[in-house]
């Protein structure tokens, strides 16, 4: 049962491509293929634009918002092959940054986690990667992985921030060396582990199961196991699920999470990792959730308006 | 293969659409949108299939297609019906909490019965909590005028009383787990409490002018009879007998059947075999009565023989009265041999072949069963909210009664619940606080859920700020106190409150934020000529090695104050040593030799010879650091300020040259 207890009227003249919550679910952003990034105050069921955010030149495709703890800031990528941070400042939303180093559409943007700083990776058609590091008093530097996916890539997802043994508390105001990883999904069927050494960005790992694009990439926040998980879906209609035991990040195995009927565009798992969403061309969003043998079961399962009951259960392991 | 629910969104768009989400904290973002587009050519304004996602089990933000239909620019807000907005059940939510810590915290060296009591006390205890929530419920039922208010508050009262007959059954079958005899009362009691429909018409006889005469006389009887009310049953007949005098052979019969029946008590000294024999005595006795005809004039005498004996077809007989299948369940087990064996539940044999168990049926069922974990998982599946199983759960767990299964998510049935039960306060802007309770009881993952909660609560205010300080400052979680403190000096910064930002960043021991704000204070003086947050500067004490810069800020507030209390020689030395120590930023020497000038030009002498030598040195080094460049920039105001410095110090040198050379008094 569900009840409809607001609407928004976003006032996008186009289709909206993406909309994000703010860490608290005090805001709401949203992007759209008229070129403009608006951002809404819904506390208390309410909706107030704040802003309506013009600098883009083509369609914008997701926008990402950074930890509170360095301000109101947020990114947009576009077809306009730009990447533009937006920063609230004396309670304006105003243009920060804006990076053109890419040759094509940019359609993936994602924040590090804060304990790294202030760093967000985006990912575009010409296949490369840029991360954009800000600095102090308004500078940005800039480090790319060119040809990180051929044809190019879709998504990056960063994992969550893992202190090497850290059970043990590090002297305050030592800053404790954190291993940067981050994932990546690309039009080469592939997704990408990237690790950062010694200041530069390498590729630590190929997986390898999808037969067509990948479309999106997501890393489970940690609850503390010594696992990591990363889902991954593709053009090819299959979700998968893949854990690496150890902590060296070395042996990555796959879980077929289901085959899907058509294309699966977007996987977004919930914040303590116990539901991963997933969002089909079947014009459905699906909600999983892994049961006490190890198996993926689908736990709800919304429906583009005609009702009715889905009949989508177990995923099945072994359909290939 | 169950089904899986299905969500709708009322409103959004039925025609084939995409669906695009994202995770809020406790929510779901959706809208409609074409996932084909990206990386392709768009052509603006094509019409194509927009997205309206529907969360599963969170809110979400849905957008449908305005009117008109071109593109989509509507969000829907949808939200999964969640009791933990529902306002009459905060009693629960609260009260419930308070038992599960006391229960969490009891005494587990308590062994045996004294363990046992105080469980079945803390099972009672949830269960009046229960009640409570059910009579506010229901007096705001009644107190309504709002045709769905009234509605959605009956549909509480009847899921309140649900949980509570599963809960009580719980309670007597698996926390109180009493031997055959004092279970079958305890059952017997339940059973008396829980079917009410026929007490109207008990009361309606009983109140009559002449029960006999009434026509619902024989069904009272019944009722008392299937009910184990043999007190009550036998003085209703004796009733009977006195109106009736020729039955009164019989009545003596029956009565005395009634009376000699053997029940079991509480405090049963007799062995088994003593009370198999005593039963089996008895039976036989109303056997021989009802086969000699001793009844077969009056009907319903003889049909409560036949209850007596346990006969089935005769109890079932009695359906209507019955009203349920657990009455039927539980009477032919009080008439059924005393040393209860393990009874089929014959649903089908009361429900009749057609109708299916509902959902509250299968829940009693697999207690009277004995399998508790369908007892939970079909209560997981049932209630829309988690409360019940997890503080069931807990319960049974702490009676040692659950085997523990080993899950990804939650290291067993009892913490996963509990998890997920939590996990949902979380999303309330007040329940919160009891989530973190719940989460410090579960050993596994209770501390990552908190981190990972605690994270997103809103910090509107400061006094919240310090709540979930307080909170992570006491469980050593120190992560997330560094970040809540980045954040609110964040906010602060923003909204211009130096002081307060700075006193967050001090708290977070976040050094770079604190140089930021000292630099800001420091410019601000500068632009201003005085300081704001005084107090604060004032008193930094030891945090004030943070930061280099801010370092440099109290000391220099110091010399301030050092100043406008006219201890010259002391804000002096200060002032210099902050050259010379290189707390100072060069930037800001400047400043600093300008705010010797005052002090060169007392009457007195206050800074010595060697002092007025670092002066000029720090003053040479300044301008000596500057390039040829910048000193050409340099408008008439700076070259005046050089020129005047120098000139202060050449003539504090001399006075003060005279005056160390001079000998005192001479």
């Amino acid at each position: 049962q569900v009840s409809v207890i607001n609407t928004v009227d976003t006032s996008h003249e186009d289709m909206i491509h993406d909309a994000q919550m703010d860490y608290y679910g005090t805001r709401l952003a949203t992007c759209s293929s008229d070129r403009s990034v608006k951002i809404f105050d819904v506390r208390n069921g309410g909706q107030i634009l704040i802003a309506d955010l013009r600098g883009h030149e083509g369609p914008v495709w997701q926008v990402a918002w950074a930890h509170p703890m360095y301000g109101n800031i947020l990114a947009s990528c576009s077809y306009d092959r730009k990447v533009i941070i937006w920063k609230e400042e004396n309670g304006t939303w105003e243009k920060t940054y804006e990076y053109t180093g890419h040759d094509s559409s940019v359609n993936s943007v994602c924040w590090a986690p804060h304990d790294y700083g202030l760093i967000l990776a985006c990912g575009s058609s010409d296949g490369a990667i840029s991360l954009l590091s800000y600095t102090g008093d308004g500078q940005w530097e800039v480090k790319k992985i060119s040809n990180a996916h051929t044809i190019g890539c879709n998504a990056v997802s960063w994992a969550p921030a893992v202190v090497p043994g850290s059970l043990i508390e590090q002297p305050s105001g030592q800053k404790p060396n954190y291993v940067k990883r981050f994932a990546s999904g690309g039009c080469d069927n592939l997704v990408k582990i990237w690790k950062e050494e010694d200041g530069q960005w390498k590729e630590e790992q190929k997986l390898e199961a999808h037969s067509d694009w990948v479309r999106d990439v997501a890393w489970a926040p940690s609850i503390g196991l010594p696992t990591s998980t990363i889902a991954s879906c593709s053009q090819d209609g299959r979700v998968f699920i893949w854990t690496c035991d150890d902590a060296s990040g070395n042996s990555w195995s796959p879980k077929l999470l289901h085959k899907f009927n058509d294309v699966v565009w977007h996987v977004s798992w919930s914040i303590t990792a116990n539901i991963l969403a997933v969002s089909g061309g079947d014009n459905k969003v699906t909600l999983w959730k892994e049961s006490v043998d190890g198996l993926w079961a689908c736990i709800s399962d919304v429906n583009k308006g005609q009702g009715g009951v889905s009949a989508v259960t177990e995923g099945q392991q072994n359909e290939q | 293969q169950a089904a899986v629910p299905s969500q709708v969104v009322p409103g959004a768009d039925p025609s084939a659409r995409q669906l695009c989400f994202a995770w809020g904290p406790a929510e779901v973002l959706v809208c409609e949108t074409l996932f084909g587009r990206r990386g392709e050519s768009p052509s603006r304004g094509e019409g194509g299939p927009g997205r309206a996602l529907l969360p599963g089990t969170l809110t979400a933000y849905v957008a449908g297609t305005g009117e008109g239909g071109s593109s989509s620019s509507r969000l829907f807000v949808v939200r999964k019906d969640q009791d933990i907005y529902i306002q009459t059940l905060r009693k629960l939510f609260n009260e419930s909490h308070g038992i599960f810590i006391g229960l969490q915290r009891s005494e587990e060296e308590l062994a045996g019965k004294s363990r046992k009591a105080q469980l079945v006390q803390v099972s009672k205890n949830y269960r009046s909590v229960i009640r409570a929530c059910m009579e506010d419920m229901h007096q705001a039922a009644i107190l309504t005028r709002d045709p769905a208010l009234h509605s959605q508050y009956s549909t509480q009262v009847s899921i309140l009383s649900a949980m509570e007959l599963i809960w009580n059954l719980c309670e007597i079958l698996f926390v109180e787990a009493a031997a055959a005899g004092p279970l079958l009362l305890r059952l017997l009691d339940w059973v008396r409490l829980h079917v009410c429909d026929v007490d109207n018409m008990v009361h309606e006889v009983l109140s009559s002018e002449n029960p006999s005469k009434h026509e619902l006389f024989w069904n009272v009887v019944d009722v008392f009879v299937l009910q184990g009310r043999m007190d009550e049953a036998r003085h209703l007949l004796s009733k009977e007998a006195s109106a009736n005098p020729t039955s009164v052979n019989m009545y003596k019969i029956l009565d005395d059947l009634m009376k000699k029946m053997p029940v079991p008590s509480l405090g049963n000294t007799q062995t088994l075999t003593e009370i198999e024999l005593k039963w089996q005595h008895w039976h036989e006795e109303c056997q021989r009565y009802l086969q000699d005809g001793t009844f077969a004039s009056n009907s319903h005498m003889e049909s409560i023989c036949k209850i007596l004996l346990g006969d089935e077809d005769a109890i079932l007989e009695k359906k209507d009265l019955m009203t349920t299948w657990y009455h039927f369940l539980v009477t032919r087990l009080l008439y059924s041999h005393p040393t209860v064996k393990p009874m089929e539940l014959r649903m089908d044999l009361f429900l009749g072949g057609e109708s299916s168990p509902e959902p509250l049926d299968t829940i009693l069922m697999a207690a009277f069963e004995f399998e508790m974990h369908q007892v939970i998982k079909e209560c997981s599946i049932a209630l829309s909210n988690w409360w019940f199983v997890a503080h069931l759960t807990d319960l049974l767990d702490h009676c040692k009664l659950l085997q523990s299964h080993n899950l990804y998510f939650g290291s067993n049935m009892r913490e996963f619940l509990l998890l997920e039960y939590a996990s949902g306060l979380f999303s309330h802007h007040s329940l919160w606080q009891l989530g973190v309770d719940y989460f410090d009881h579960c050993p596994e993952y209770g501390r990552v859920y908190l981190e990972l909660h605690i994270e997103r609560i809103p910090l509107n205010t400061e006094q919240k700020a310090l709540k979930v300080l307080r909170i992570c400052e006491q469980r050593q979680m120190h992560e997330q106190v560094r970040s809540i403190c980045k954040i609110m000096a964040m906010k602060a910064l923003r909204n211009n409150r130096l002081g307060s930002a700075l006193s967050w960043s001090i708290r977070a021991k976040d050094a770079a934020f604190a140089t930021l704000i000292s630099d800001r204070f420091l410019k601000d003086y500068c632009e201003s000529g005085c300081f704001s947050d005084l107090d604060l500067i004032d008193n930094l004490g030891p945090s004030m090695l943070l930061s280099d810069r801010l370092t440099f800020l109290g000391k220099y507030r110091e010399f301030h104050r050092l100043y406008g209390e006219k201890r010259f020689s002391e804000a002096a030395k200060l002032l210099l040593m902050l050259m010379t120590a290189h707390i100072a930023p060069c930037s800001f020497w400047m400043t600093l030799l300008t705010d010797a000038l005052p002090l060169l030009e007392q009457k007195e002498v206050i800074f010595s010879a060697e002092q007025t030598y670092e002066l000029m040195r720090c003053l040479e080094d300044l301008t000596a650091g500057k390039s040829d460049k910048q000193k050409f920039q340099d408008d008439d105001v700076e070259t005046m300020k050089v020129e005047m410095l120098r000139l202060a110090l050449a003539r504090n040198l001399a006075r003060v040259i005279v005056k160390e050379g001079t000998l005192e008094g001479s």
